[in-house]
């Protein structure tokens, strides 16, 4: 009801008009994301020029954007829906333990990939059938996930870590391929195992999204879930395949933090749900669902990515730093709302 | 509408049982039966002993991080030695929580209460009330903000945990090197004091300057946040030869983004608390040089000093024989050179 209205003034009809609607808008404001991305690279590079935009610093910060991007991706398709997904961080934690116990003492990169991703998915799946079949709002069923998978993930082993470096099979500097911290450091062309998962994944995302059947169900979902209905939209499997697919990519996400740690932590991916909610919204999906915009997300994780390397470079200190990562969040949103509006 | 609310509930209810089932199929450890997580109770041995038994609970935070999970172990383990300790250890979410539960315990007149707060200063009218109701109160690492809420008190240094990483670390730098600190937790006074003594130190220890700390960031006690960051600042310093952390646990994470950027061989690192995984690193050799004990087995000291307390005995060494009001553990610096002597209290 609130949703921004479309620019046409048009009624709320599933397919063509919808579709038109979203690539009309998505240009606008992904071009103002852009700009902040720009400018904040630009920035970092006047104010660090000899650390930060080196290709090292790029490919850090890409790396590091890795992990919450995949996830940022699964969220975007489940806020397409008006969904929410509140426990991609304590999923992410549950499934990288749920990993390193398969592999504790022993066990291969394979089994341990296989595991947390596999976990995750599970857990997804919880959430997807309690939204779904058991309709429970989406913000209640994934904030009781939030605490069960944050639980699970401490019980698995006492609340301790699991160290998964005999995964490695090879030097820190130079892993062998395949091996687990490969995939966290590991290079081809130069560029991250990491990166690549991070992009392919959102290339896909797009793809889907913007170009198949499935994904223009997702959107229409969202966007009013009982005309879509009566167009023949299946509304229910839609709306479970989201969160599945959203704990799908938060085991994907699970194996690349880590690769990179050496280790499982039942404590790790704390608040990674707002980050992901934070990029997903910043780059123009609407939380009221009906709307999704793969490229922004993208943007939207860079956004953040951006801000948290620039800011430990210029060692600010931590109250500073929430201020003014708060403030160009804003300043983000606030920037891309006039042409919302026109 | 209120039928909608009351499936949601219905829904919320059955998802948790769900999810308790399943971690429990999942669980494949076999030592579950130790450690059920929440309140435990376990009443060792009925076995005649002078007094009869004494009754001690003990009120900790969530035990989700290594140290705090140590805590709740040293504990239990040193009221199972004796067969005179009735002992329960209660966990509790938040301050409101544990102080309700304190509340509850209270009206149970056990004949000591030991007590970690989450916070200090909010729990402080409740340990008040506890010592009006006669209960002698044990206070744990956070200090009361008010003295007549505790018996005794035993707790760490934390400002001298800085200042002996300071000592350490100037000494191993003679003065000079790029140094970064790795900090807890934000904006609470365990990260403040190990943050002041460190720096306050290294003024002392190198009058001339000479150890610059070239960035300071909280990783808030969490290794993926520790790796993070580290990663960063790795990238913004060319030339850095000294890591200060704050935490063992949180320097695993500072660690791996060292490894993994192939410069473990220019510089190393200090951790606090005395994890497992940091001493044997420590005895390894390389990037791990040293921690500085925040001993977890200061809870095991308060259980005694809760027995002592309540069978109205006291410190033998003390003359009369007695509880002195406050103890303070010493913030040992452990090295390769001594490690061997401190393993044995290593947590894990």
């Amino acid at each position: 009801m609130t949703t921004e209205s479309p620019p046409e003034g048009g009624a709320a009809v599933v397919d063509e008009p919808l579709t038109e609607r979203r690539l009309g808008a998505f240009r606008i404001q992904e071009y103002a994301l852009l700009i902040a991305v720009i400018l904040l690279f630009v920035i970092g590079a006047v104010l660090r020029p000899d650390s930060f935009p080196t290709v090292d610093n790029i490919r850090n910060m890409l790396t590091q954007a890795s992990v919450v991007g995949v996830i940022a991706v699964g969220m975007t398709f489940v806020i397409a829906t008006a969904g929410i997904d509140l426990s991609v961080g304590s999923m992410l934690a549950a499934a990288g333990m749920f990993g390193g116990i398969l592999v504790d003492p022993e066990g291969s990169t394979l089994v341990f990939i296989l595991g947390a991703v596999f976990f995750a998915t599970a857990l997804g799946s919880i959430n997807a059938i309690a939204i779904a079949y058991g309709r429970v709002v989406p913000f209640i069923a994934t904030l009781a996930m939030f605490s069960i998978a944050r639980g699970i993930a401490l019980l698995l082993n006492d609340k301790l870590p699991v160290g998964l470096l005999d995964l490695n099979g090879g030097s820190f500097g130079d892993p062998a391929a395949f091996s687990l911290l490969w995939f966290g450091t590991g290079r081809i062309l130069g560029i991250p195992i990491s990166v690549y998962v991070f992009l392919g994944i959102t290339i896909a995302g797009w793809l889907v999204l913007n170009r198949t059947r499935y994904g223009r169900y997702v959107v229409a979902v969202g966007g009013n879930r009982e005309a879509a209905r009566i167009a023949g939209v299946p509304v229910r499997r839609t709306i479970m395949s989201v969160y599945v697919l959203s704990g799908f990519l938060v085991g994907i996400a699970a194996v690349l933090l880590c690769a990179r740690l050496g280790s499982a932590s039942p404590v790790s991916g704390n608040l990674y749900e707002l980050d992901a909610i934070g990029a997903v919204v910043i780059g123009g999906t609407s939380l009221a669902g009906g709307k999704a915009r793969i490229g922004g997300t993208f943007l939207g994780v860079l956004t953040f990515a951006l801000i948290f390397s620039l800011m430990t470079q210029l060692d600010l200190s931590t109250e500073v730093q929430q201020v003014v990562k708060g403030a160009i969040v804003l300043g983000a949103v606030l920037l891309q709302r006039p042409e919302a509006r026109l | 509408m209120s039928l909608k609310r009351r499936l949601t509930v219905v829904m919320a209810a059955a998802l948790l049982a769900l999810g308790g089932a399943a971690c429990g199929g999942d669980d494949d450890n076999d030592d579950s039966a130790n450690n059920n997580g929440g309140a435990t109770t376990e009443s060792s041995g009925q076995g005649g002993s002078n007094d009869g038994p004494v009754t001690i609970v003990a009120s900790v935070p969530p035990t989700d991080h290594g140290w705090l999970g140590a805590i709740s172990k040293n504990a239990q383990e040193a009221a199972d030695q004796y067969d005179d300790v009735e002992f329960r250890l209660l966990e509790a979410a938040d301050s409101d929580s544990q102080a309700q539960q304190i509340e509850q315990v209270i009206s149970e007149k056990p004949d000591a209460l030991v007590v970690l707060p989450q916070d200090g200063e909010a729990l402080t009218p409740v340990a008040q009330k506890a010592e009006a109701a006669g209960i002698p109160v044990i206070n744990v690492d956070r200090t009361f903000s008010s003295p007549d809420a505790a018996t005794a008190t035993i707790l760490g240094d934390n400002y001298q945990i800085g200042v002996s990483a300071a000592d350490y670390i100037a000494d191993e730098l003679k003065c000079e090197g790029n140094v970064v600190e790795i900090q807890g937790l934000a904006g609470i006074s365990v990260t403040e004091e190990r943050s002041e003594g460190f720096a306050d130190q290294l003024k002392k220890a190198c009058p001339d300057g000479g150890v610059e700390v070239v960035a300071k960031q909280p990783g808030d006690f969490n290794p993926d946040t520790g790796l993070k960051v580290m990663e960063n600042i790795l990238q913004a310093q060319d030339q850095i030869d000294a890591v200060y952390t704050h935490d063992d646990d949180m320097a695993q994470g500072v660690v791996q983004a060292i490894r993994n950027s192939g410069r473990d061989d220019d510089m190393f690192l200090t951790g606090v608390g005395g994890s497992q995984d940091a001493m044997a690193q420590i005895e390894e050799g390389g990037l791990y040089r040293a921690t500085f004990l925040y001993n977890p087995s200061m809870a095991a000291s308060a259980v005694n000093m809760a027995r002592l307390i309540a069978l109205g005995e006291g410190f033998e060494e003390l003359v009369p024989p007695e509880v002195p009001r406050q103890v303070v553990v010493p913030a040992a610096t452990v090295t390769k050179e001594n490690v061997a002597d401190y393993e044995e209290y290593a947590f894990n």
